[in-house]
């Protein structure tokens, strides 16, 4: 295999184990994090001798380090781990396959989008090595904190630069593969869930992260020109007066930022609500139920994701008017996702359901997003957003849409397209190991977050908020984080020894292992390169599963 | 071989390149949007905001708008032509491209001389900031005619053709901006 390759499976594959090992990184942020937090004040076990005496001197945690590991946990997890995973990853695998194309629309721009953004997050990784360490703004690198934190913040902001520029290259090639590249015969509304949901992430891609990065050079023209796009008049930091002409205003960038970062969490959502779709099909062996409910709420998801980002925001000191308009733009969107997750849902009924492990994991994301989607009510509304504002709660209410949603569907999607990549099929024993584990783990994890954030308690402290009276009442329950963290970590090491044995000596799969209508399932395991031997012919929808009068229980789609 | 990189697709009534091209430009246009939206929330709350005519060189900035208007009408002269007379269109686009720049370096050298920089106040920021990226989408568009008129006699005159009419689209966007930033830096 070629390093640098312009095939759309290489560079799948690429951007699967760069994003895998962002995920493994990010999660060793978590471990340190959770230890702080559950055992404050005592030295991390087996590696704290050898962290530098900046972050954490005798092993033993410092609160800037902590800062940094928030903030570069949440931008590794998102950013460099779940979209590229999501978008990069599969997308670029699948989308090609499953339309019946040689390759992307672009195979070079398709590389050099890779490129980027593994220079992105090697960029803003490399602020670790840097005096004062890695950014430690949070996720959100709000400003004037961001505008005046040390040099890994600069890091951070050409890193997010270049990863932006890496997804807006990734998104025309999408669009533009969907559109064009259809095979003969495949009409839009014979499309796979999943390619829909590929598309309606792209357009968000292309239009929504943008404007984060012209806030990003705003931002960075704050840092290293000394403006003031986001520093207001008269900023008193470490006891002297800030000497830059201000007139500058913070919430500009909350709103540049936000206006993004709402649209992203569909970004997050959408590719695994499509991959959950293609396995919940092929599981209950039957169509999905409202296939065109499905497509139309996943194009209103994406044009009403525009017109919430403010909700975010409450806490400025927004106009009831304001506030009023997001918080109706925020109650409507709700009502899309609800369709999709009720259309799967009912797509169970009356199904004879496989329950294999990518059905396990698809299965088990339709209740944790809902915990995910519900608990985010509350916070979509100000009266009840404002005490929530910044506690444990919130932290909870998108881990739980993220981490058991988005990341089961991911884990769905790999144990299920695993034989098409590789021609071998991942250990079934194993992957129920690892999806028991996860569930419980994740909920161990997440669940007392609710409890912590009801409690009050904010989400940024580095003791827990031991030092308060609300958070010393919830002090006890920060111990059972640490161990779901620490089974969660044990059973991910099952997945990957899973994943290593089988390639080396699974069990060999033949071209179309479950049995799917899809396209993707009609050419050998692995595709070759330009995919199909002869272009294939599309004549029926996606999910032609126990027709009548067929003698199987499933039609491919290029079938006469 | 990727089909409708050359010939339109019939449903969809465009080539590959003409639709990457417009998407790209949809993004810019959100690019720019936010960066238009920051100048206008930045001066409505601002307590004062100089006049452009004030500290920058209208007459430069006029310079430069023919000059820039010039290039992209020889980009657009380079569309539906056989391939030699395009590529003398191209180079003597680029020639001008590369005009702009050197008098934008030029323009923000006097700045600089007489004390203006982005942290002498908002509008500054702005200045540079806008200018700077819309200079830096000159300079992109300049590397495209090249790359255009270099991959010319390598991939025949059809594909050169897509390749023209996509910068074409492209320098009337760059244009479009600079328009903005003449009508909201320059001239209030």
């Amino acid at each position: 295999m070629r390093i640098v390759s312009t095939d759309h499976k290489v560079i799948g594959l690429q951007y699967l184990v760069t994003s895998l090992t962002f995920l493994v990184a990010g999660f060793l942020f978590i471990l340190l994090i959770r230890w702080q937090l559950a055992y404050p004040g005592q030295p991390i076990p087996l590696i704290g001798g050898w962290l530098a005496a900046s972050m954490a001197p005798g092993g033993v945690m410092l609160p800037e380090f902590y800062n940094q590991l928030t903030a570069m946990h949440g931008t590794t997890m998102v950013f460099l781990g779940v979209v590229p995973f999501a978008v990069g990853a599969f997308g670029n695998y699948l989308i090609p396959l499953m339309i019946g194309a040689p390759d992307m629309a672009f195979p070079r721009l398709n590389a050099t989008s890779y490129w980027l953004y593994l220079a992105g997050g090697l960029v803003m990784f490399a602020g670790f090595f840097l005096p004062g360490g890695a950014a430690s703004s949070g996720w959100t690198s709000y400003p004037p904190l961001a505008d005046i934190a040390t040099a890994g913040q600069t890091t951070w902001l050409v890193g997010m630069f270049l990863i932006i520029l890496s997804s807006l290259l990734g998104a025309i090639n999408s669009i533009t593969t969907i559109l064009q590249l259809r095979a003969p015969g495949l009409t839009m509304m014979r499309l796979p869930f999943f390619v829909w949901t590929q598309l309606v992430t792209s357009f968000l891609l292309l239009l929504a992260f943008p404007p984060l990065q012209g806030a990003a050079v705003l931002q960075l023209m704050d840092r290293l020109a000394k403006t003031s796009f986001f520093l207001p008049s008269g900023l008193v930091v470490a006891g002297s007066s800030l000497s830059v002409s201000g007139g500058g205003s913070p919430i500009l960038w909350q709103h540049l930022f936000w206006f993004l970062a709402h649209p992203e969490v569909y970004v997050l959502i959408l590719p695994a609500l499509g991959i959950v779709a293609e396995v919940i099909a092929n599981a209950t062996r039957k169509p999905l139920w409202g296939y065109r409910a499905m497509v139309g709420s996943a194009l209103f998801m994406g044009g009403m994701s525009f017109l919430v980002w403010a909700h975010h925001m409450f806490l400025t000191g927004m106009g009831t008017t304001m506030s009023a308009f997001f918080q109706v733009t925020t109650m409507i969107i709700s009502v899309p996702s609800v369709v999709i997750v009720s259309s799967l849902l009912l797509s169970l009924h009356g199904g004879s359901i496989r329950f294999t492990v990518p059905a396990l994991f698809a299965l088990g994301f339709l209740p944790m997003f809902g915990v995910g989607g519900l608990s985010g009510l509350p916070l979509g509304l100000a009266a009840s957003d404002i005490p929530l504002h910044d506690t444990y709660y919130v932290v909870g209410h998108f881990h739980y849409v993220v981490a058991p949603g988005t990341l089961f569907a991911l884990f769905a999607g790999i144990y299920y397209w695993f034989p098409k990549v590789t021609g071998r099929m991942l250990h079934a024993g194993l992957g129920r190991i690892h999806f028991w584990g996860s569930l419980v783990g994740m909920n161990g994890v997440f669940f007392p977050m609710f409890v912590q954030g009801l409690a009050g308690v904010n989400r940024r402290l580095y003791d827990g908020g031991r030092s308060y009276a609300s958070g010393a009442a919830i002090a006890h329950t920060y111990s059972g984080q640490w161990w779901s963290v620490v089974l969660l970590g044990v059973v991910q090491l099952v997945f990957i020894a899973n994943l290593v044995w089988t390639l080396a000596r699974g069990r060999r799969a033949a071209e179309n292992p479950w049995r799917a209508t899809t396209l993707e399932w009609t050419t050998t395991s692995p595709p070759p390169h330009e995919n199909f031997d002869t272009p294939p012919q599309v004549r029926r929808g996606p999910y032609d599963y126990s027709p009548a009068g067929a003698i199987d229980d499933f039609v491919a789609q290029d079938h006469a | 071989m990727i089909p409708y990189t050359i010939e339109p697709r019939v449903d969809t009534g465009v080539t590959n390149v003409t639709l990457g091209v417009w998407l790209f430009l949809a993004s810019e246009v959100m690019l720019f949007g936010a960066l238009f939206s920051a100048y206008a929330l930045l001066r409505v709350s601002a307590v004062a905001w100089p006049h452009g005519r004030d500290l920058l060189s209208v007459d430069t900035g006029l310079i430069n708008t023919a000059v820039l208007l010039a290039a992209t009408f020889l980009v657009w002269r380079a569309r539906a032509r056989d391939s030699r007379p395009s590529v003398r269109r191209l180079l003597g686009s680029s020639v001008l491209a590369v005009v702009f720049v050197a008098v934008k370096g030029h323009e923000y050298q006097s700045e600089l001389a007489r004390g203006l920089v982005p942290a002498t106040n908002t509008f500054m920021a702005m200045y540079f900031t806008l200018t700077g990226l819309h200079a830096l989408h000159v300079v992109g568009g300049t590397i495209a005619n090249l790359w255009a008129v270099i991959g010319s006699r390598r991939v025949g005159p059809a594909m050169t053709a897509g390749r023209v009419h996509a910068l074409s689209l492209y320098w009337a966007f760059v244009d479009v901006v600079w328009l903005v930033i003449l009508a909201l830096v320059y001239l209030s």
